[in-house]
């Protein structure tokens, strides 16, 4: 069925069209899939009016989306705050920051909870009733969640030597977690062969062109949350570099819709520098993306060695202006700590990698100091509260005496006060 | 026994890309490939293939690449995700 907005999906690589139906790469080159929209009728059908008048969820992009009906499952998710982090901004030396917080994003706390809405919407629609992915925490604990809610069943696979927290965070939901002994590329590709061989919604495999378009919604909200307009630097962690692809989409989608006025846009890519085989090939000067095989980060939502959207990140980098950056794991739990003591908001590791990469664009004068930054921040901290631990000292231990408490507060008292220019 | 297809990225090192990998992969097993893409520089070689064979010969030619120092990747690439 060919629906007013979303006509087909195309072939990224040979523009190949294709129906609309539970596929993923193109026949002939294996290029990836996308969808595909009739902008001149969205450009008819929406105002900035019409959008303000729907509700705050990621679905008052609703033309955006590749779904044929209305949405069913994730109802609620997105419009996350954008806030004005002039503390931040302080700390970073540059003129404007604003962080944008997928912190808070309903249910599952991460922006997964946008793309898994798309994508099992789009199941829905197409009769499944299993869904699954592979994945090692938040995509994980987004679709057994999701799948809940509306009583879908749902299989989660994961590595075997994954920490027991991250796995009951999806266990709690009662999906199906299956835990897969062996390395990693070889759970991978037994991954690949069961997503081929059983029939079910595999959210980012053969849904992987309704999955990731659920990510441009972050960058919608953006722009109509700076008042309509698109930020002149966005800095997006990078995992299989789909995020910062679509958030550049969505961008585009809006200027090609009248929505913004056309300004230029800069996107930077963040990687931990343990697993950084996009910046590192972007700095290289080449669009082919070499594996990291071995990732070593703490930064685990972003520890992708193969990137399947790395090629495509480096050329949307490039492209925009923009720049990529990576960070170690000592400058990633800076990042987290001055993000929280600046912003109060508390972040997971790719969220530390974000604020420790726009930290050395800004110094390097990739980010102008005078500019204006959209740093994207994914995930909460609690998620990945262990890497933490001795890092952030233990509380003071007293007695229980006012005298005691007196004399610890009146030492604070005499201790000069932080200065504002504190180096994080 | 019957067939099985495998759509894979093999991706070479620097070191790997002048030698004919893919020949002798082919003379080594029974089974048959299709390149459907191909990008090399002289750092690095990406090459998109269809391999048909019986499962047991597929298993053992993606162990003899990976043995060889190709990197090895189903055609979603990672389906493993964070």
């Amino acid at each position: 069925m060919q629906t007013e907005f979303f006509s087909h999906l195309r072939c990224r690589e040979c523009g190949r069209p294709y129906p609309k139906e539970a596929i993923h790469v193109c026949e002939w080159d294996f290029g990836p899939l996308e969808a595909v929209y009739d902008y001149e009728a969205i450009r008819r059908q929406i105002s900035r009016k019409r959008i303000e008048s729907r509700a705050p969820t990621m679905w008052r992009y609703r033309e955006f989306l590749p779904l044929d009906g209305e949405p069913s499952v994730g109802t609620q998710v997105g419009f996350t705050p954008l806030i004005r982090a002039e503390r931040l901004a302080k700390a970073l030396g540059v003129r404007e920051a604003y962080v944008k917080n997928d912190t808070v994003n309903y249910p599952t706390l991460s922006f997964k909870d946008r793309v898994v809405a798309v994508s099992l919407s789009r199941a829905k629609e197409m009769g499944f009733t299993v869904v699954a992915c592979a994945s090692t925490g938040n995509l994980a604990n987004s679709v057994a969640a999701n799948a809940a809610s509306v009583g879908l069943e749902s299989y989660v696979l994961i590595p075997a030597d994954l920490e027991t927290s991250k796995v009951m965070g999806s266990l709690v939901y009662g999906t199906r977690v299956v835990a897969i002994r062996g390395p990693y590329d070889k759970v991978n590709r037994l991954c690949s062969e069961i997503a081929g061989k059983y029939q079910w919604a595999f959210v980012n495999v053969n849904l992987r062109p309704y999955y990731a378009e659920g990510s441009k919604t972050m960058g919608f909200e953006i722009a109509e949350q700076l008042g309509w307009r698109l930020p002149a630097h966005t800095v997006i962690p990078m995992a299989s570099g789909s995020l910062l692809t679509k958030i550049a989409k969505s961008y585009q989608e809006m200027i090609d819709t009248d929505l913004v006025e056309k300004t230029p846009f800069a996107i930077h890519g963040a990687q931990a520098t343990g697993c950084n085989p996009i910046s590192d090939a972007f700095r290289k000067g080449t669009e082919l993306v070499q594996p990291v095989p071995k990732p070593q980060t703490i930064a685990k939502s972003l520890a992708i060695g193969t990137p399947a959207d790395g090629y495509y990140a480096i050329q949307t980098i490039a492209k925009s202006g923009g720049a990529a950056e990576d960070a170690s794991d000592e400058e990633i739990l800076d990042g987290i700590r001055l993000l929280a003591e600046t912003t109060g908001i508390f972040a997971e590791t790719a969220g530390g990698v974000t604020v420790a990469c726009s930290r050395k664009l800004i110094d390097s004068g990739k980010i102008p100091k005078e500019g204006s930054v959209v740093l994207c921040v994914t995930g909460h901290g609690l998620k990945t509260a262990e890497v933490l631990a001795g890092v952030l000292g233990s509380p003071r231990l007293i007695d229980p005496s006012l005298r005691e408490f007196d004399r610890l507060v009146s030492s604070d008292l005499a201790k000069a006060p932080i200065p504002e220019e504190t180096n994080f | 026994m019957s067939l099985e297809k495998q759509r894979l990225w093999l991706t070479f090192s620097e070191q790997l890309c002048q030698r004919p990998i893919i020949c002798e992969l082919a003379r080594s097993f029974d089974l048959t490939f299709n390149i459907r893409s191909a990008q090399v520089t002289q750092r690095t070689g990406i090459v998109a293939i269809e391999l048909q064979g019986e499962r047991e010969v597929l298993k053992q030619a993606i162990q003899w690449l990976e043995n060889q120092g190709v990197t090895v990747e189903p055609v979603e690439i990672s389906t493993i995700e964070g």
